[in-house]
């Protein structure tokens, strides 16, 4: 399996034929195409957990604050 | 039937079942993309003309061909959401527009770097395929644009579904551009199922994972934006309350 690889050493993987800053390119934006639109929404739910944690505790305080009075 | 389509529509019941699909999904996304980008990097044979600028198309195409599921998909979402004032479709809408622009973007920047070598130029006007994506993907920016600008109104959605027409007959237009008007970019190649052909297994294989993987990376990307959006639509409600005390 190995020897269908195409390449004789990683210099010339890096080289793609000679069309290394096109090839490379096509696959630097895809990877931040694909990383960007799963990592951002991951982090957006993790903000919007914390606001809402926050939210809740600061409506627990003002509750408990109503009830001692 | 009708109790399953309400049901369907309840946000709380799409974020339960999605929560439970995507670690699947996420699964087969990451294998496929492996396999893909693997084989496609590594394994694939040059082409006999463009040299080994054939792994820029694997990518290319995949994301092209995906990005035309944008428009029907937000065609059918705003008609649900009009007829059956569902709102958890106008979410996924929303966040399809916002997707959508990306894909067509990067279609547009891969096809770029692979003309500049192989057509000898980075865009070409006159070629009705270039052109016709360029317009979907203002298309795409027109419709998140107008709902930033209209909010969540049912004038939004209206606006949207009538937009997501003209995407559709645009996306007609994409498809058969390169049979239409015979210009610069050329036409699907024919899958050959013998390996010394230049668009043999090797390649339509690679490519044909290549898809499956885009399209998964879509589902799961597509659910994640669509279940913030639940949450903080719905972050007034028992459930959601519940759900952000255990996490």
């Amino acid at each position: 399996m190995l020897d269908a690889i195409q390449f004789a050493s990683f210099a010339e993987f890096l080289d793609m034929g000679g069309y290394a800053f096109n090839v490379w390119s096509v696959y630097a934006i895809f990877a931040i195409f694909i990383t960007a639109n799963l990592i951002l929404p991951m982090r957006k739910k993790q903000k919007i957990i914390r606001q809402l944690k926050r939210r809740m505790a600061v409506d627990a305080e003002i509750q408990s604050e109503s009830d001692e009075t | 039937m009708w109790l399953w389509f309400s049901k369907l529509g309840s946000p709380k019941w799409f974020y339960e079942l999605s929560g439970r699909w995507l670690p699947w999904l996420t699964a087969a996304m990451i294998i496929f993309m492996t396999i893909g980008l693997v084989w496609g990097l590594l394994f694939l044979p040059p082409d006999y003309q463009q040299g080994f600028t054939s792994r820029i198309l694997i990518v290319h195409v995949a994301v092209a061909g995906t990005s035309l599921a944008f428009f029907p998909l937000m065609f059918v979402a705003g008609t649900i959401t009009l007829v059956w004032k569902m709102k958890l479709a106008d979410m996924v809408a929303k966040n399809a527009a916002i997707l959508g622009a990306w894909f067509s973007f990067v279609t547009l920047a891969t096809g770029s770097l692979w003309g500049s070598v192989m057509w000898g130029t980075w865009w070409e006007w006159t070629d009705s395929r270039l052109v016709s994506m360029l317009f979907q993907l203002f298309l795409l920016i027109g419709v998140i644009s107008l709902r930033s600008a209209l909010e969540d109104s049912e004038t939004a959605a209206k606006a949207c579904a009538l937009l997501s027409i003209v995407g559709c007959i645009n996306v007609v237009i994409i498809k058969y551009s390169v049979e239409w008007w015979n210009t610069l970019h050329q036409a699907s190649s024919p899958i050959s199922t013998d390996s010394s052909s230049p668009n043999g297994p090797e390649f339509w294989i690679a490519t044909l994972i290549m898809i499956v993987a885009v399209y998964l990376f879509l589902s799961v990307s597509l659910i994640l934006a669509t279940r913030n959006e639940i949450l903080e639509r719905e972050r007034r409600s028992q459930w959601v309350r519940d759900l952000v005390l255990k996490s």
